[in-house]
């Protein structure tokens, strides 16, 4: 091979690799809309059902593994190459001081469709200026997830109605627990971990850590910061927790091993839990939760400043979050609607088999109609963090709370300062 | 896992090229050479992209506000006065520097037990135990990390069934501080003893037998000759070993991660600095700071390392 050879050679190579860079060009007739979401966030099959419904639009659905978080914002850092549509988790207010990055959907006509949504919900996705940079998907309502067979042995009410009548309240509930593990001498526990506590309590409220200046209001009464803490430290002191980590192997053997009665939970722990404890089956129950109604995740639909095609992408996002494909996505993948007629769809009435026949569905879209809407910030992630933290030395290794507290709000104040 | 400074050799001090028409040889000898050059570029295209421009880009951004997405902001000296006066940072360097100290010193110890006995005539099958010792080294750390996970695992793991066997209480290892670090000492020693046992195996080859042969004739015991002569001659390779395990340790990041979090387990017990590095900028966003921390662990990885070349180089009569 001579010299010119070798060349051309290589310069072919390099066109072929530049070329494959920027495959999926969109032609005159077909716009190709690329769209990034992860396992399970969206339903297959309906992005698929795109394509039909939109005759000259074409879905390039990525399915992004890992972190995707860090993934968006290292895509985003760059400045081009990310997706047309892209999904968010709970985590959207973090992108609130980005959303010049996003396309504002109230301008692409998501003024007709707001009515159709569940206002909480709906408000998570719009920043205190106004813009809305993300269209919901699915909610996390959160109840009370308990034994009914332990209840009920240690003469505890088992119906969903009167669970939620007799431990309404945090302290009812915690007693409740301690009549329980009294009859069970201690090797059943209430509940599973402390920081659950916390963060299912925060999640019932309206204000948490940040006021909508975002100035932090942690230590004042009308947050819920201080009193979800003081509860935590409670169920801690009661001795009420199996001290089990929520989504660690752990917690998956004291859930099935039937060492922990009851926990509060999102609905999409429902999956986990049938995954974590196909032993108790049939044995479950779900009620509302002590303290009241709260939401727990759910992600967002948002189209990025760099698509071409925002109106098509609006469209697009519009039909896979209609009423009735959230029910369908709801029966297929159990995506919890944000929409409210599908709150009403008969699919929520099916009785369940793990939960002993009952339709957990009434109990999560009674809980879903409940929430308050809520003000997360953008820290809400770093200072939730440095809270979790004491708490679970508080919980694991025996740290003094009042000592925990002190040097969480030192912390949290530090924070804030950069 | 290269050592530079192993491999450096004096350089003649040549005259700098001063005069204009020696630069245009220089030119002129590029261009003749220019295919070989064009052979070898592809390393320094590689290297500039991906190595020095990250290096550059990350001194850069340690004087800059950077949330990752936003605008940047200059902030001058504001991360590293934060990381000095940051309790957080400086837990992870105590926790590192005490991992490092769990598990380098045994390690390299049990290395140079190991490379004896690999080296003795009286062991058989030696290749297949050279082979078994190393193949921990290649194993894929996160499964290790996992496997780990269930020996120490609080209530089902296999360390407290076998407490329990010996009807002794069992402990909860992961919810206290010394047990996350000797969980993650342990593994970084399961990992790194055979890797450093082949390396000072070549360094017990390389010792000539005369000078064994000589010491008996002289009547020396065992242990004499393995302090007089083994341990001297050993002496480069051991700081070699030394070096390479503290840039390692100061690096270690996939255990704890793996084992305990990105908070490192209760209380940041497995904390370590690159873990540190990583939860400030890629969890909490804040890249001009954790360009910082790295700027910093850059320093004290450069101390170490002096430290321990001048410790185990010793007296100067030896060299």
């Amino acid at each position: 091979m001579n010299t010119r050879r070798m060349v051309s050679l290589g310069l072919l190579i390099l066109v072929m690799i530049i070329s494959g860079c920027t495959g999926n060009a969109s032609t005159e007739k077909t716009k190709t809309l690329t769209l990034w979401y992860w396992n399970r966030s969206l339903d297959d099959e309906l992005i698929k059902s795109v394509e039909k419904e939109f005759p000259g639009i074409r879905i390039d659905a990525q399915k992004i593994g890992g972190d995707f978080k860090s993934k968006l914002k290292t895509t985003l850092a760059a400045g081009s190459g990310g997706p047309d549509i892209v999904a968010f988790n709970d985590w959207v207010a973090e992108l609130f001081t980005s959303s010049d990055r996003f396309y504002d959907l109230y301008e692409l006509g998501a003024k007709d469709i707001e009515p159709d949504f569940l206002d909480w919900k709906w408000k998570l996705g719009v920043t205190p200026e106004g813009t809305m940079i993300a269209l919901p998907i699915d909610t996390g309502p959160t109840a009370l997830y308990y034994r009914a067979d332990l209840f009920g042995e240690a003469g505890l009410p088992t119906e969903p109605e009167e669970v939620h009548a007799q431990l309404g309240t945090w302290d009812q509930y915690f007693e409740a627990g301690q009549k329980l593990q009294e009859h069970f001498d201690q090797k059943v526990k209430m509940l599973d971990n402390i920081t659950n506590i916390y963060t299912q309590m925060n999640a019932q409220s309206e204000r948490i850590y940040f006021a909508e200046d975002n100035t932090f209001i942690g230590e004042t009464p009308e947050s819920s910061m201080k009193t979800a803490w003081d509860t935590a430290v409670k169920a801690s002191q009661m001795k009420l927790s199996a001290n089990a980590n929520t989504s660690s192997s752990e917690w998956n053997a004291a859930m099935n091993n039937g060492r922990v009665a009851s926990f509060v939970g999102a609905v999409w722990m429902k999956e986990i839990l049938m995954q974590a404890a196909p032993d108790t089956s049939g044995k479950w129950r779900v009620a509302r939760a002590p303290g009241g109604d709260g939401n727990n995740g759910g992600s967002f639909l948002a189209i990025m400043k760099t698509s071409k095609y925002p109106q098509e992408a609006f469209e697009v996002m519009k039909y896979i979050q209609s009423p009735e494909n959230q029910v369908q996505s709801f029966k297929k993948i159990n995506l919890f609607p944000s929409a409210k007629d599908a709150l009403d769809a008969p699919v929520m009435k099916e009785p369940e088999e793990f939960f002993g026949n009952q339709a957990t569905g009434e109990v999560f879209s009674e809980s879903a109609r409940n929430v308050k809407p809520a003000y997360f910030g953008g820290k809400f992630a770093n200072v939730n963090g440095i809270v979790n933290r004491e708490l679970s030395s508080v919980a694991l290794q025996g740290k003094n709370p009042d000592k925990a507290w002190e040097d969480a709000l030192a912390r949290v104040k530090k924070e804030l300062l950069r | 896992m290269d050592n530079p400074m192993l491999n450096r050799t004096p350089v003649e001090q040549k005259p700098v090229p001063k005069h204009p028409k020696s630069q245009e040889r220089l030119s002129a000898q590029i261009w003749k050479h220019r295919k070989e050059y064009l052979a070898i570029s592809p390393f320094y295209i590689l290297f500039a992209i991906f190595g020095l421009f990250p290096i550059a880009f990350s001194m850069f951004l340690s004087f800059q506000k950077w949330d990752g997405i936003g605008e940047m902001t200059y902030n001058g000296l504001g991360n590293y006065q934060f990381m000095l006066t940051d309790p957080e940072f400086w837990r992870a360097v105590g926790n590192t520097l005490l991992i490092w100290i769990y598990s380098t010193i045994p390690m390299l110890f049990i290395a140079l037990v190991v490379a004896f006995l690999l080296n003795a005539s009286f062991v058989r099958f030696r290749t297949f135990f050279r082979i078994g010792y190393f193949l921990p080294n290649v194993t894929s750390l996160v499964a290790v990390a996992i496997v780990f996970g269930t020996v120490f695992s609080n209530n089902y793991g296999l360390l407290n069934y076998m407490l329990s066997l010996l009807g002794l209480n069992s402990i909860e290892w992961l919810n206290k501080t010394w047990g996350i670090q000797l969980a993650i000492s342990v593994m970084v020693i399961w990992r790194w003893a055979g890797y450093n046992a082949i390396i000072y195996l070549a360094g017990l080859q390389s010792i000539p037998t005369v000078l064994y042969e000589a010491a008996k004739i002289d009547g020396a015991s065992g242990i004499q000759s393995f302090f007089k002569i083994t341990i001297p001659n050993l002496r480069p390779i051991i700081l070699f070993t030394v070096i390479t395990s503290t840039i390692g340790g100061m690096q270690i990041f996939t255990e704890p991660q793996v084992l305990v979090g990105n908070d490192g387990g209760v209380s940041g017990g497995g904390m370590t600095i690159v873990l540190y590095l990583y939860r400030e900028a890629f969890v909490n966003n804040y890249f001009g700071y954790g360009a910082a921390v790295g700027w910093g662990m850059f320093l004290l990885i450069a101390i170490f390392s002096i430290v321990n070349w001048k410790m185990v180089q010793g007296s100067p009569s030896n060299d």
